[in-house]
């Protein structure tokens, strides 16, 4: 049941017309900010869907290999994405490699995001020799020649799916640890902590229930992000060869098989590619509209607190 | 001055040390025999014992770290296995390679970025601004490898205006630099966006303005200048890591710079050179870095280095 109010019909005792209204900044903003969150979430779930339920569609085996159907071209006869150079059915091998890039995108935000929190919240909570340490590694660890490392870790310890997992969550923790410190530093001064001591709560007990999920928004906002950038680190680890050979080649590798006959059939090369970045603009726009739509609250630390991508 | 750069270049030559010690440690903590990667399979276990010693492997690990500290006082970064030269003396060949592309991928990044930024901050929260956003967006997602495979099909392959890889005249610095800029550019602009739309609100614009100021003055020379202090950052953060980051984008394009070594380095598990490549980037982006905070006093007049950080 809703009520109908016709606007007045005198005129109206200001100049700024309902059509100034609609295209004025603030509301520009929010109607964008809602249709970034629409593509994106779109995007993101159109390679997302067909990657998870890759078992149920009616695909052939991606290592099922087929020397007389050799690179065949998109839309053939039961090849969507066309063959590769073995026969093996491209469309197959990008969403059963896609599980394992996923997977390990998911695993690595979830390691850094429960590092990152912890440490970070500890860091800005106790304050400290605690905050030093902390802030002192965060710095040693922006200085390091970080995707240099991650190779040396993975030629050392074998491109195996928990090292590399492994690895792109330590990359990736100071973002969120960075983030979790200072959003902490604000929360504890403010007078429900205060109160929490008075009442006699021990210092775990404030942090877990009273700080930690009072911050933990601004925080998922940014693992959204993190989780694109994980999809990209992986991708180029395994595109230099560190990536995981078992159980399935992952985007990376798919596209440097390819790459040497990028002349011939370009599909083997342009496709893996146009899914990741599908995927990985989907989560970033996804991310940018929520964090427009959330940005008036909080504005400042979460606008400074920009995605930076790391050096590939 | 002088004080605040000692100061500086003590707290990185700890930080330097920090890094090759890990590297040390890492190396010799995974499984794996040089000496067998050297050797090859068909090597008797003589001639695999004598090459462990001629490379000093068959000591302990603390007598290995403590030759390898002494080597490094001298510069002396032992010799490469794969290319029988000294390591230092490899890294620096390569080195003038990847500074060209680190160079010329900043100054494109910085020529078309500032004024993307600019223009994107006047125009906030329009349409146009809105597309412009989106590309930013698209091109902060493309894997770098990808962009530059596709770089190479359409201009070295299809339209052949340059040349696809290696380095042998001037144009084929174009589409390894393009690939590296895309990346960047897409992050500086939004930098510059934001920091320029922060600046925008600040009450000496609105002065400024008042006081007849022009539009673009107020833009290029009150706003931008006082923007000036975190996009320089950033952009010195970027180029540094550039300095040792380039690997995906060399190893496209086949660039014989210091990245595609690195991946070679660690195929062969060639240990002198990776721990010299290791140092030789690292003191370079140290280097970066503490010229750039170098720069703040002259942009901003306020900035007194050593007392307190700049923030």
């Amino acid at each position: 049941m809703t009520t109908v109010i016709d606007a007045p019909e005198q005129p109206r005792p200001s100049a700024v017309t309902p059509r100034d209204v609609a295209r004025a900044g603030a509301t520009r903003r929010a109607r964008d900010s809602r249709t970034k969150i629409w593509i994106g979430g779109f995007l993101a779930l159109a390679v997302i869907v067909p990657v998870a339920l890759a078992r149920l569609l009616p695909l052939p085996s991606p290592d099922a290999t087929n020397l007389a159907a050799r690179r065949l071209p998109p839309l053939t006869e039961g090849h969507l994405f066309g063959t590769d150079q073995l026969g093996r059915d491209l469309l197959a091998r990008v969403l059963f490699g896609g599980q394992v890039s996923l997977t390990i995108g998911v695993l690595a935000v979830v390691v850094s995001g429960l590092i990152g929190l912890t440490l970070g919240a500890v860091a800005g909570y106790r304050g400290g020799w605690t905050d030093t340490v902390v802030s002192r590694l965060l710095e040693a660890q922006l200085s390091l020649p970080l995707l240099m490392m991650l190779l040396l870790v993975v030629a050392l310890f074998g491109p195996s799916i928990p090292v590399i997992t492994f690895v792109i969550a330590i990359a990736q923790w100071p973002e969120i640890a960075r983030l979790t410190r200072s959003l902490t530093l604000v929360e504890r001064e403010k007078p429900y902590v205060a109160a929490a001591h008075v009442l006699g709560l021990r210092n775990t007990a404030i942090l877990l229930r009273h700080v930690v999920p009072n911050i933990i928004k601004q925080v998922s906002l940014v693992v959204l992000l993190l989780l694109a950038q994980a999809v990209l680190l992986e991708s180029a680890l395994s595109y230099l060869g560190a990536g995981p050979q078992r159980p399935f080649a992952t985007w990376g590798r798919i596209i440097s098989d390819g790459q040497d006959y990028v002349t011939t059939s370009w599909w083997l090369v342009t496709l893996p590619g146009l899914v990741i970045a599908t995927l990985v603009v989907g989560v970033n726009l996804f991310g940018d509209g929520l964090r427009d739509r959330d940005g008036g609250a909080k504005p400042k630390l979460l606008q400074r607190f920009s995605l930076r991508k790391k050096e590939i | 001055m002088p004080r605040y750069i000692a100061k500086r270049l003590g707290q990185s030559l700890l930080t330097v040390f920090l890094t090759l010690t890990t590297v040390f440690m890492l190396i010799r903590l995974a499984p794996g025999d040089p000496a067998y990667a050297m050797a090859g399979p068909l090597a008797s276990t003589e001639d695999l014992a004598r090459i462990r010693s001629d490379m000093g492997l068959d000591q302990s690990v603390f007598i290995q770290y403590l030759r390898y500290v002494q080597g490094l006082l001298h510069l002396d970064l032992g010799t490469s296995y794969s290319f029988q030269a000294p390591a230092f003396d490899v890294v620096l060949s390569r080195l003038p390679y990847t500074l060209t592309l680190s160079v010329a991928a900043i100054l494109l990044t910085t020529v078309v970025s500032v004024p993307l930024g600019v223009w994107m901050a006047r125009r906030a929260d329009t349409r146009r601004e809105l597309g412009a956003n989106v590309v930013t967006i698209a091109g902060q997602s493309m894997p770098d490898f990808w962009t530059g495979l596709m770089l190479i099909t359409l201009f070295a392959v299809l339209i052949p205006v340059f040349p696809p890889a290696g380095f042998t005249t001037w144009p084929s610095l174009v589409l390894p630099t393009v690939t590296i800029a895309i990346l960047q550019i897409a992050l500086i602009s939004r930098m510059v966006r934001r920091e320029m739309v922060g600046a925008f609100t600040s009450p000496y614009i609105t002065v400024g303005r008042s006081r007849g100021v022009s539009e673009r003055e107020l833009i290029w020379r009150y706003s931008l200048r006082n923007s000036a202090i975190p996009v320089l950052t950033a952009l010195g953060t970027r180029f540094a890591s550039m300095l040792n980051g380039v690997v995906v984008v060399e190893v496209v394009f086949a660039w014989p710079g210091v990245g595609s070594l690195v991946v070679r380095a660690l195929e062969t598990r060639d240990y002198p050179l990776i721990q010299a490549t290791v140092l030789v980037t690292s003191v370079l982006a140290i280097l970066v870095q503490l010229l750039v905070d170098l720069c703040y006093p002259i942009l901003d007049p306020r900035v007194r280095l050593g007392k307190g950080r700049a923030k």
